[in-house]
């Protein structure tokens, strides 16, 4: 007995130690996940630094970006990458919503899963095979049928005509923030679907119940109880199209420059460093490049922040 | 004036039997909010003792201050003394591992690990001992006797633990918790969750288990209590009312909160 | 009376106006599907052949297959699964079982989500500063580096959340049979949440399998079959993205391969994936 008791004691110490190493250990990734986004944070910093020392503020001002001079600004990557997902969000937001009533309201219950399964589905398809459908059948059919058709069309119209002026190349920054807008769609419908879960049946029932249509209750009901959380889905929809690579980069013609056609070849952030980075001579070059990715970190970063922030405080109402 | 009642009722009780646990002074906080206050109470060894109350009342947290089981949550805390064998659990020292190989506990819902029949027993008794493989299919053999489940199970001792129904997962539970040879085994409301035909041999079981353990239920149901009790403390808004025999908390209750309590004027 | 009437009609005239242009937008969104999945399969299904699976990638010009390419996605992912799932599912456990009310939990989830939507090129440029540029040269370690990176948010999230799925009951009892914590977690809690954390994993792999910016500059890409981790590598997204650009049509049929080849990779493990979670929720 008195053996078994020493035993049982040298269990005790054994676990209080190998409790103290694994509580270490889980503690120790944690945090790791912290220094990762810092080391990200710094190393962009670090790399970033001659290029922003050199040009200084003026790198995010200046339009110029001349390898064989060494003058880069950031300007039109700044602009096309903006501009680009601007134009995705606007498009893609009207859809992804009208996709997410359809599933929640109209959609035979047989038909909830598997068309709400496609959606996700559609989500987690690499973004280059978006690219490359991009480049050899959307970008020739746009070219083809639908750009020279709208040239045409606001030939005369002031303002317009600038905004939709040839020659139609079939890539540019319409047809990019067109891609995007296909990419970034699932993201907002399956997260406004689930926002829309968390409205209270109660809620929806009492107001078909004083006689409101289908529409009225999504306009009046659902959409303002989740406004919150449509707004965060949007914002991590746009962080997913501000950063975008491999979509982009197929069809946007990577031409520096700022145009006033959104049928002309443009840049974005992404798209400039998956293009030039390993084919970058000089540290200038290379740094400048950094300073790119370090612009849209923080871009990003901003956005993706605000759109968690929003979808933590719906997800606290729907827990409470 | 009331800790003076509980105090002259436990000296009562602790002349007929030696005291396994003996509770003094306790108080208890959820953050700021105070749940028990003042209990003291001495539970005799080798009997059944039932904490019944309405809910809300501190019987379950009084319970769960017994295992310290509440120490996996923060801002959760006991002061005053809780004596096992007239050792301070509470003691910062005390080892909490140890304490609950010592002390036991069943819940309210089956609570089945998710592994075979067989090794929702063996994984307990096999961490603080090194035993054949032998003497560990005694050891299962004997535990699920003890909890009357053996003739049902014996021949899928290799099926899912979760593959049980209702009542033979508490069963599961009790001889897990009997295989590890605790002193003490604490039962939080372990029938609420079950049909009558399963609560009674829980009942059944409970009776033949305090031959050798100290066993304390928490029960909102009123004639378990009486039908599986030796002594009944009933408690009301984080104080202990009333702490004597069954017989007596159930004919003659010297409260009247008690008395209110269990001919169902509240609760 | 005949107001309230044209009111009610011109009401269930919006309403029905409304919810077709739902309708059509549910159909345009099913459509893209299946225009892109169409255009994949047409395009790509034609270039199948034993040699795409057996032969290296071509000089331009000639034919051949992508096997190096996919030996490469294969070893790549393989090591940073191997190298990334461990680091998130301990780090998933800290939020759900020791660290489950602490503040550092808070700060961690909320940085996890976030490198959860990070744009991957950032991850590249990150591990080209914090590898490629101190070894001097482009490796596949790198890229497996940056491909962990890439998994390590995936599995947080749903370490923690499958992990915080599983009753504190459970817990608890089997912390009061005498288990010490890290017991209850490896017997307990993770067997409990197995299924959901595979998932998670799984996910993972789909994710990774085609990315393909953090590989452009940190495992580069490899003409020829390599199997040195300390050297560039080729990997199947990588590759489709050099040769879709090229103007040699044997290569821009191989990048069609390619394409087909990692959709249905990455649509196999997703359903896959859900598969198994969709069981347990039936339970």
């Amino acid at each position: 007995m008195p053996a078994a008791r020493g035993s049982r004691d040298a269990t005790v110490r054994r676990f209080a130690l190998t409790d103290a190493i694994f509580r270490a250990l889980t503690k120790g990734a944690a945090i790791l996940v912290l220094v990762l986004l810092g080391g990200v944070a710094i190393s962009l910093i670090a790399g970033s630094w001659p290029a922003l020392s050199t040009f200084g503020l003026s790198f995010v001002g200046s339009e110029a970006w001349n390898p064989v001079t060494e003058k880069f600004g950031a300007l039109a990557p700044i602009y096309g990458t903006i501009i680009t997902s601007a134009i995705a969000i606007v498009i893609a937001v009207p859809i992804g919503i009208g996709i997410a009533v359809f599933l929640t309201e109209l959609c035979p219950r047989p038909l909830r899963r598997p068309i709400g399964m496609a959606v996700e589905l559609l989500a987690g398809i690499p973004s280059i095979i978006y690219g490359i459908w991009g480049l050899f059948v959307f970008a020739p059919f746009l070219q083809t049928t639908v750009q020279p058709f709208i040239i045409w069309m606001f030939h005369g119209v002031p303002g317009l005509n600038s905004l939709f002026a040839g020659p139609p190349y079939g890539i540019g920054l319409l047809t990019s923030a067109m891609i995007l807008a296909i990419m970034i769609l699932p993201f907002i419908t399956s997260i406004t679907k689930d926002v829309f879960d968390t409205v209270p049946s109660v809620l929806k029932e009492s107001a078909y119940g004083i006689g409101c249509t289908t529409w009225e209750v999504t306009r009046r009901v659902v959409i303002p109880y989740t406004r919150v959380g449509i707004m965060g889905g949007v914002m991590l929809a746009l962080g997913r199209a501000l950063g975008e690579t491999m979509a982009v980069t197929f069809v946007i013609g990577n031409a520096h420059r700022i145009s006033a056609s959104l049928f002309a070849p443009a840049t974005t952030i992404s798209a400039t460093i998956a293009n030039e980075f390993t084919e970058a001579v000089g540290d200038l070059y290379t740094s400048s490049l950094v300073a790119l990715g370090l612009i849209l970190f923080i871009i990003t970063f901003i956005i993706l922040a605000i759109a968690r922030y929003m979808l933590l405080r719906i997800d606290s109402r729907a827990g409470a | 004036m009331k800790p003076m009642l509980s105090t002259d009722l436990n000296v009562a009780d602790t002349t007929v039997e030696k005291a396994k646990i003996e509770v003094k002074g306790l108080n208890f906080y959820y953050g700021q909010s105070k749940a028990l206050k003042d209990i003291n109470l001495s539970l005799p060894e080798r009997s059944v003792t039932a904490f019944i109350g309405p809910s809300g009342c501190g019987k379950s947290t009084l319970l769960r201050v017994l295992n310290r089981i509440y120490e996996l949550y923060p801002k959760q805390r006991a002061d005053g003394q809780v004596l096992l064998d007239g050792k301070n659990i509470l003691d910062r020292s005390q080892d909490l591992n140890l304490l609950r190989t010592k002390i036991g506990m069943v819940f309210q819902k089956p609570t089945p690990f998710p592994m075979s029949i067989y090794e929702n027993i063996a994984f307990g008794v096999r961490l603080y001992e090194r035993i054949s493989k032998a003497e560990m299919d005694n050891r299962v053999e004997s535990a699920l006797k003890r909890a009357a489940l053996w003739n049902e199970v014996k021949d899928k001792l290799n099926a899912s633990g979760l593959s049980l129904s209702g009542g033979q997962q508490q069963r599961l539970c009790i001889a897990r918790t009997v295989a590890v040879k605790p002193e003490v085994i604490l039962l939080d409301e372990p029938a609420s969750a079950l049909d009558p035909l399963s609560t009674a041999k829980i009942e059944e079981l409970i009776d033949e288990l305090q031959a050798d353990y100290t066993i304390v239920i928490v029960t909102h149901n009123m004639q378990q209590a009486a039908r599986v009790s030796r002594q009944t403390a009933f408690m009301y808004l984080g104080e202990l009312v009333e702490f004597d025999r069954t017989e007596k908390i159930f004919t003659s209750p010297r409260e009247k909160r008690t008395q209110d309590y269990i001919t169902g004027r509240f609760g | 009376m005949s107001t309230a009437l044209s009111l009610h009609q011109s009401r269930k005239r919006k309403n029905g106006v409304m919810m077709a242009l739902c309708v059509v937008a549910a159909g345009i969104g099913l459509a893209w599907l299946a225009l892109i999945l169409g255009a994949l399969i047409y395009k790509g299904l034609s270039g199948v052949s034993l040699a795409v699976f057996t032969q290296m990638t071509p000089p331009p010009g000639d034919a051949g297959g992508l096997l190096n390419a996919i030996y490469g996605s294969i070893v790549m992912t393989i090591i940073g699964i191997v190298v990334g799932t461990p680091i998130g599912v301990l780090a998933g456990t800290y939020m759900a079982e020791y660290g489950r009310f602490s503040k550092l939990t808070t700060v961690v989830r909320f940085i996890n989500d976030i490198l959860l939507s990070a744009p991957s090129i950032i991850v590249g440029l990150f591990v080209y500063e914090l590898m490629v540029r101190p070894m001097g040269h482009f490796s596949a370690i790198a890229g497996a580096v940056a491909l962990s990176i890439l998994v390590i948010p995936v599995v947080v999230r749903t370490t923690e959340d499958m992990l915080n799925l599983v009753p504190n009951a459970l817990r608890e009892a089997g912390t009061a049979i005498g288990a010490p914590r890290w017991v209850v977690i490896r017997s307990v809690a993770w067997r409990a949440a197995m299924s959901g954390i595979v998932t998670g994993i799984l996910l993972a792999v789909a994710r990774i399998s085609g990315e393909t910016a953090p590989l452009l500059f940190t495992a580069l890409n490899n003409q020829f079959w390599s199997s040195n981790l300390n050297a560039p590598m080729a990997s199947l997204p990588v590759t489709i993205f050099q040769f879709a650009l090229s103007p040699y049509e044997e290569w821009q049929q191989l990048a069609w391969t390619g394409a087909l080849i990692i959709t249905l990779t990455v649509l196999g493990l997703s359903i896959f994936a859900r598969s198994l979670t969709g069981r347990r929720e039936d339970r």
